[in-house]
Parts: structure tokens; sequence; C-alpha cells
């Protein structure tokens, strides 16, 4: 039997059974760190998602369900809804400090800036660049406060204190007028995007242009950061910051159509290139007559059905509201999408700010119901998103 | 210089196979339980020992890697005998059976431990569900090492 085996071995050029031997183990070796690296590969690709999306996990646990939205609405007051967010330490951090509204929108702040510090390299600069939302909402209220003519107290209290920009937040606060913003942003990267607005705004008096072109910057941008995935994770955060943008470009098309304007009206506000709606496509959108033209020309897109169905409600009120309500669903379901479908990368993140937007719109909409008279619980709860 | 039979030294490779792939895995999983546990106790300080405890849970398939390895030692190398060829191949046999099974269980095992960290950082009730979960994909690495031990058995090396 030792000898079948030695001249067995011999007979395939092998000096020795122990040189036999060990060029078995070396291609087992081979073989064995080529499983082991394949099996190996895609664990790593989950490893740098597991500490943040613990950390958003726990917080998608403390966002309020059903129950305790009953619970606010039914709030007898704005003083017991604020009382009631004192519960919860979230909140209650805020809620002393600040006027409710802006109390929700920093703690809302405090939850992207969460986000793009605690998320992997490769989705880093998107989440950063999705900061620069509160320096642009800090930017639009206060040009509307001294367009409105408020005092620095209540311009104080429509900042949010988060963003790139919260050093220079006193110097726009205490500048005179719009102008004087604009020259206190000097050195900014807003200063150029605001200045080829100047004009149209200097002309009308109309904010419109400078909001919407502080607008556009914002996702203009924020799809580049996102262009060119590199993995997985990147391509599902393209979807979702590409359903955003061409959510917001439907609705400054549907909004056009409802107040007459044309196509050179709004062209420049638009994104020029979306995601699933390109550039053409916005094309032949501006150029339909009518708000129904703008829903039929969507035939063979995501929008089609959705749009649709809000049209018989546009149909019924005359208010584009119903289209815009679908479109925010439209980009709410893709965050809800891409959390199941990517449950160990980047998908916890996208659905935790989709419900955390979710909640404060909400929580808003409460909070300006206990505030004019006349809402009833069960009317408040009608105007929930 | 002492001399080793061959089959001994292939036995070494096998103890080496099954304590090196096991611990492989099991730090694997351990170091994704552990990153989601310390997300979780970042936010909820009350999760440290339900996260220690799911954190330990892929420590499993290391262990049954070294108690083969100890025991391919201990009949094999320690026991100072010459093995033969044949025997230290079935000792390589056992040691991959135990390694590569607790290379996967124990990667497994970590991304559920993981997960389920998120879901009782999220929801407290999910806690028992959770390392019911997490303790399923143990079964690979008990698989592993009832045969690793079988073969041991009858391949003639815990015969003595």
């Amino acid at each position: 039997m030792v000898e079948d085996i030695t001249s067995l071995v011999t007979g395939l050029g092998f000096p020795s059974i122990e040189s036999f031997l060990a060029a078995v183990i070396l291609v087992l070796a081979i073989f064995g760190a080529i499983v082991v690296i394949a099996t190996i590969r895609p664990v790593l690709g989950m490893f740098p998602y597991t500490y943040p999306n613990a950390r958003v996990r726990a917080r998608i646990g403390r966002i309020f369900n059903e129950k305790q939205f009953q619970e606010i609405i039914e709030a007898g007051n704005i003083e017991e809804v604020k009382n009631y967010l004192r519960g919860f330490p979230d909140y209650a951090k805020y809620i002393d400090q600040y006027p409710l509204e802006k109390a929700l929108d920093t703690q809302l702040a405090e939850n992207y800036d969460l986000v793009a510090r605690i998320t992997p390299e490769n989705s880093r600069d998107a989440f950063k660049f999705l900061l620069k939302k509160w320096d642009i909402k800090n930017i639009k209220s206060i040009i509307i406060a001294k367009e409105a003519g408020l005092t620095q107290e209540e311009t104080m209290d429509l900042v949010v204190p988060f963003g790139d920009l919260s050093d220079k937040l006193d110097t726009l606060i205490d500048a005179d007028n719009v102008t004087e913003v604009l020259s206190a942003l000097e050195g900014t990267e807003y200063t150029p995007i605001l200045e080829d607005a100047l004009p149209t705004y200097q002309e009308t008096g109309m904010l419109l242009p400078l909001e919407a072109s502080l607008d556009k910057y914002l996702l203009e941008n924020l799809l580049r950061t996102v262009s060119t995935p590199e993995d997985d994770n990147t391509a599902y955060l393209k979807n979702y910051v590409g359903n955003m943008v061409d959510g917001t470009n439907l609705k400054i098309i549907l909004r056009a159509k409802v107040d007459g304007l044309k196509f050179e009206d709004i062209e420049p506000y638009m994104i020029s290139d979306g995601y699933q709606i390109r550039e053409w496509k916005l094309k032949d959108l501006m150029e339909a007559e009518d708000v129904a033209g703008v829903v039929s020309g969507l035939e063979g897109t995501d929008y089609a059905s959705i749009l649709a169905e809000a049209m018989a409600t546009y149909s019924e009120t005359g208010s584009i509201g119903a289209f815009e309500t679908a479109l925010d669903s439209k980009v709410d379901e893709t965050a809800k999408k891409i959390a199941l479908k990517n449950q160990f990368g980047i998908g916890p993140m996208i659905g935790f700010l989709s419900k955390k937007e979710k909640e404060i719109k909400n929580l808003k909409i409460i909070a300006r119901g206990k505030r004019e008279e006349g809402f009833t619980p069960a009317m408040i709860k009608e105007m929930l998103v | 210089m002492v001399e080793v039979a061959l089959g001994t030294a292939l036995a070494a490779i096998g103890a080496g196979l099954a304590v090196g792939f096991a611990g492989l895995g099991s730090g694997l999983g351990q170091g994704i339980a552990a990153a989601g546990s310390v997300g979780a106790v970042a936010e909820d300080e009350d999760m440290f020992a339900r996260g220690i405890i799911f954190t330990a849970l892929p420590e499993t398939q290391a262990i049954y890697g070294f108690l083969i390895a100890i025991l391919l030692m201990v009949f094999t190398i320690m026991a100072n005998k010459a093995l033969p060829a044949s025997l230290g191949l079935v000792a390589i046999g056992a040691g991959a059976a135990i390694g590569f099974a607790g290379l996967g269980s124990g990667m497994g095992q970590g991304i559920t431990a993981s997960s389920a960290v998120g879901a009782v950082v999220e929801n407290e009730d999910m806690f028992a569900r959770g390392i019911i979960f997490t303790a399923l994909p143990e079964t690979q690495a008990i698989y592993g090492f009832l045969i690793a031990i079988l073969l041991m058995v009858f391949g003639g090396i815990l015969a003595g």
C-alpha cells in the first residue's frame, strides 16, 4: 500500500511524499485564503455602518408613535404641548431655551449634525453638504425678517444655531436690510449665488429669486456629491437625494403652472439635471399648458400614478397642497424602502432623517393648531402628514 | 533541533487551522457586535449590560476552535508521539471543520448580534427575540465542533 502511494506520488513528478504533501497543503492554503477573502469582504462593507446604525436606531426608537401624537394633539394649549415635550430629554434641552418652533428645528438640526459626524467616510461629504440646509434656512429666515421689518430679537427666534454660518449669525441679524445681509455674507460660498439673484430682487422687490437660488444651490450640489456612487450605500443615497431633487423640480413646475408662469420665468429656479426626470423632460414639463399637462407629461415615470391621484384632490380644492403632500410622501416612501432594503448600510440613517423630518413637521402643525383659535384635535389630526 | 514526525507536524497545522479561523470569525463577529453595542450605549447607558451579552455571544466559536486545538495538541505534539502522516491529515480535517464553521458562524452571529442590539435599543421588548435570532448561527459552529470531535475519535487521534 505504502509502495503504491509512493510510486503514484513519484509518478506525478514529486521526489517524495513530503514534497507532495507540501504541494497539497499549499494548494489548500491558497483555496482557504480565497474562501476567507470572499467571505470577509461583504462583512467588512457592513462594519463601518454598525456603530452609526445603532445610534440612529436608538433615536428611531424615541420618535413619537401614534399614541404619543394623539396625546400631544389632545393637549389643551401650547403650554401643555411644551410641558409634554419637556418629558423627553431630546426636546427638554431646547424647549426652555428657545421658542417652540426654533426648539423643534434645533432638535432636527442636531440630528442632521449627528448623522454627518458619525456616517462612514464614503457618504460623509453628502451628509456634510446636507448640513448647509441650516445655513440656507437661516439666510432665508433673516432676509424674510428684514423684509418684514422684524426686530433683532424676533429675527433671532427664527434662526437655528447650527451650520457653518453660526459664528456669523449675529452680524447677519444686526444688518438693517436685505442688501446689508448680502454684504455681511461677503466671503462665503453664498455670495456669488445671491449676487446673481440680487438684480431681480432689486427690480421686483420679491424675495423669491433669492430664496430659490439658495435652494437650487443646495440641491444641485448635493446631487453632485452623490453623482458617482462607489458602492450600494452611495447608490442608495443618490436615489434618495435624486428623489428630493425631482420632487423639488416638480413642485416648482406645478406651482408655476398654477400661477400661470411661463418657461423663461421658472427656468432659472430649476435644478438643471434631475434624477429620474432629466433635463429634456423637465423642459417638456415646463412648456406644458397647465397642471393637467404636467401630470399627463409624467406618464411612464414613478410620479404618474401619485400625481394623478393628487390631481383629483387638486380639481376639487384648487389647492396645490395635494401635489406637494404627494411628492413629499414619495420621498418618505423612498427613504422607507431604502431603510428596509439596506439595513446593514446607509438605510437606517436615511430612514431616520426622513422619519425625524416628518415628526418635526407634525409637531409644528400641532403647535400652529394650538396657537390659533378654532382648531379641534380632530382638525389638527387631519392636517398631520 | 527537535525532530518532529510528519504526521505530528500536520496535526500542528490542524490545531492552527482550528483556533486561527474560528478565532478570525469570532473576532470579526465580536467586533461588529461591539461596534453596534458602543453605538447603542452612546445613546442609552442602560444598554451596557445587554450590549455586553450580545457582544459575548460570538465568543463561543473561538472557544470551540480553542478546545479542538488543545485536544489536537494534547494527543499529538504534547504526547511526544510520532504520528503517522494519515493521522496528521485527519487532524487537518478536524481543524478545518471547526475552523471554517467557526469563521462563518462567528461572522453571521456578529452581524445578527449587531442588528439585534439596534433592535433592542429601538424597542426594549426585542431583547428575548434578539437573543433567539442571534443564537441561530451558533448551529453551524456546533456542527463543525461535532464533526471535528468525531473525526478525532474515529480517526484514532483520541484513541490514545
